[in-house]
């Protein structure tokens, strides 16, 4: 018979929030599978993107004209092409393109060409899931941001914070959202859309950041508000005020613990949400300019714009054109509510186990 | 309850003049030059780009331009759009954005209308069914449906649709609207005779109408559904635990009719309050289909008056997103008043003067 260990039995460890949290993460199957996809996916769209790019030697915006039928009709998938941006011979009534001079270096493309264009469609997911990633957890982190600001002034302080915080987010909550990122989107053409960083972002992208952010940390706020409420007259604040904590240190170290757990499940969502938004506003012609790839505009491109519509001729267009980015953009946000759910499960403080 | 009613529409008045004023801030900013429209801005002299900026007002100050735009405004007159200004003699004509944005109304209504009845045409019936049988097979399948419905984005429905049922496998009409009122003949005759070839034949009726908004509404709907039906079931799984609901059953009452006379009436007034604080949601849905499905709403003509190679149309734009923006608050309003009809608990609460609506509309 084993020995049992009395004293360790006697005595259990006391586990944090967070190791409990993690606990409980990895028992629910559901919020790993998604994790580990979420994990595949950044890695695929950061380092990935230009390593698949190194290999099969070519960049997104490349343009194969060899990958196109003489009747438009971009490739399927998995084409061996040639990988020269001009076409050799001008006949108009050819019913095949002629062969490039001797020597021209082929190239494959695995979903194919993108469109009339010819540029590599695996590689445009790539990087446009790049694109769609910043702008979605970019905007999420600004919004999470000025909401446990806003939202912890308003709820400590009350007063006339609160009620500024509270009738702004009244009034914006009722509005219609993408009529407005949309009006701002496509007047604001030039500016901050411009702003890249030295090249870390691609264009346009820390513009979106800003306005899908200014337009969303309302509800962050909210849930900051009701939750700072309900905590700043108990016992251990009232504790920590009579030894003589400022107001500063009492939010950031005795309330902000209380309020990252929910916040961090929160913030999976939203990160869902604005990809959602990216591609809509995108696709609306009012986010993402081209040549830039970003999920919005992969699923615009097939279609055709608002003022020169396309909608699928089937003699020029591929379904899978539509279909990549479609299961694409599924995925993702299919994956971000599960694993956002999962972890707002695993981080309920009502949970005994 | 006049009360209740006046002082939210005084609300909703002074919300509507904060967003003019943000909208016309906004549009302020935006470097574009509005001359555009009249001129070409390559060729034109200083003279006649003055001359356009008089034609359009946009040569006086900021307040006095929207001081003007307010005046005609309250005197039910929207101005006209700039892109179709035409001056001759001195005499200033152009389309006439109230008749414009009220057509696109109407689209936008149709396909909210539409959309919001198949959804709850779907969602409650089938949300009380697996109510009454949970963890069964069709509740599991209900619930693995509403998972992946809410991931789905309504613009990939939307295109999906129209290039498979619409496009290759021509079942439903792919994109275009027509009128509920029937074109007029001397509308089909012109088409005949004038319209270059391609052109769609002009179409309407109630059942062309309806045809062609069989796809958006299965959009916009499929948005929609999992959350109501989600909402549905989870509040008939409480009512059905009340304790009057027991008492209707003891008393001898059939299950269909506890469930349709006890049971519904309670489960859906959160339904209603729902739908109001969705609708910003609905209009950027009706959005994204008005698009893909080329209907001219309200979304459409936005993007149209923004999207715009000469500029942007400043009339429509601010036309667009206070009509939008009214048509929420009244929704609003009227979604209240519904709760208030549908739960008389809520109406009790508010004091005397309601009761009378509760009790005219129960």
């Amino acid at each position: 018979m084993p020995e049992l260990d009395l004293e360790a039995l006697a005595e259990p460890r006391p586990q944090g929030q967070w190791a409990l949290a993690w606990r409980r993460l990895r028992r629910d199957r559901v919020a790993v599978a998604c994790g580990i996809f979420l994990v595949l996916l950044v890695l695929a769209v950061g380092p990935g993107a230009p390593l698949y790019g190194k290999i099969v030697g070519h960049g997104p915006n490349d343009l194969f004209p060899y990958a196109v039928s003489v009747s438009l009709r971009p490739a399927g998938p998995l084409t061996v092409t040639w990988a020269t941006p001009t076409l050799a011979g001008d006949d108009p009534f050819a019913l095949k393109h002629p062969p490039p001079p001797h020597g021209t270096p082929k190239t494959f493309l695995l979903l194919g060409a993108d469109s009339q264009l010819g540029r590599d469609e695996f590689l445009r997911i790539l990087y446009g899931g790049r694109v769609s990633l910043e702008v979605a957890a970019g905007a999420a982190v600004l919004a999470l941001l000025l909401g446990i600001v806003l939202g912890s002034l308003a709820g400590y302080f009350g007063g006339l914070v609160d009620a500024v915080v509270s009738r702004i987010t009244d009034l914006v909550m009722a509005f219609p959202l993408l009529l407005f990122l949309v009006m701002i989107g496509s007047l604001f053409t030039h500016g901050i859309g411009d702003w890249t960083f030295h090249g870390i972002l691609n264009r346009g992208v820390f513009q979106l950041v800003l306005i899908i952010g200014a337009f969303t940390w309302f509800y962050p706020a909210r849930i900051v508000r009701t939750q700072v409420q309900s905590l700043r007259h108990r016992e251990f604040v009232e504790a920590a005020q009579m030894v003589g904590a400022r107001d500063g240190r009492i939010m950031r170290t005795h309330l902000l613990p209380h309020l990252l757990p929910p916040l961090l499940a929160y913030g999976t969502l939203l990160v869902a949400t604005n990809i959602m938004i990216e591609v809509g506003v995108t696709f609306l012609g009012a986010g993402i300019r081209l040549p830039t790839a970003s999920w919005g505009s992969l699923l615009a491109q097939t279609w055709g714009s608002i003022l020169n519509p396309n909608p699928y001729n089937p003699a020029t267009t591929q379904p899978w054109l539509t279909i990549c980015p479609s299961v694409a953009i599924f995925l993702t946000v299919f994956a971000l509510n599960q694993f956002g759910e999962g972890l707002r499960e695993a981080t309920d403080p009502r949970r005994l186990r | 309850m006049l009360g209740y009613v006046l002082r939210r529409l005084a609300v909703a008045v002074v919300l509507l003049w904060v967003l003019s004023v943000i909208t016309f801030v906004i549009y302020l900013k935006v470097p574009a030059d509005p001359a555009g429209f009249l001129v070409d801005m390559q060729k034109a002299s200083p003279q006649q780009i003055a001359h356009a900026h008089h034609v359009l007002g946009t040569d006086r100050p900021a307040v006095v331009q929207y001081g003007k735009y307010m005046w005609r405004l309250l005197h039910g007159d929207f101005g006209v759009s700039w892109p179709t200004v035409v001056f001759f003699s001195g005499k200033v004509e152009g389309a006439p954005v109230g008749h414009m944005v009220w057509q696109a109304l109407l689209v936008t209504a149709s396909l909210t209308g539409g959309g919001f009845l198949l959804l709850l045409l779907v969602a409650v019936p089938l949300g009380t069914f697996v109510a009454t049988r949970p963890r069964s097979l069709v509740d599991r399948l209900s619930l693995g449906f509403s998972i992946a419905a809410i991931s789905t984005h309504p613009l990939v429905v939307g295109l999906l649709l129209q290039l498979f049922v619409g496009n290759r496998w021509k079942l439903l009409p792919a994109s275009g609207y027509c009128t509920v009122r029937s074109p007029s003949a001397a509308a089909v005759a012109a088409w005949r005779q004038f319209a270059p070839t391609g052109s769609p034949e002009p179409c309407g009726g109630v059942g062309q109408w309806a045809w062609h908004l069989v796809l958006p509404w299965v959009t916009f709907a499929l948005f929609f559904v999992a959350l109501y039906l989600r909402i549905v079931r989870a509040r008939m799984l409480e009512v059905l635990e009340e304790p009057w609901v027991r008492t209707a059953r003891a008393k001898g009452a059939s299950e269909t009719r506890v469930i349709a006379r006890h049971a519904l009436r309670n489960a859906i007034a959160p339904v209603a309050t729902m739908a109001a604080m969705d609708l910003g949601t609905a209009i950027g849905v009706a959005m994204y289909v008005e698009t893909v499905f080329g209907l001219p709403g309200l979304g459409r003509t936005m993007i149209r008056a923004l999207a715009g190679l000469q500029g942007y149309d400043l009339p429509v734009i601010l036309a667009v997103t206070l009509v939008a923006a009214a048509a929420i608050i009244l929704l609003n309003l009227a979604a209240d008043l519904v709760v208030l009809a549908l739960d008389p608990t809520v109406a009790r609460r508010r004091g005397r003067g309601v009761l009378g609506l509760a009790g005219r509309a129960a």
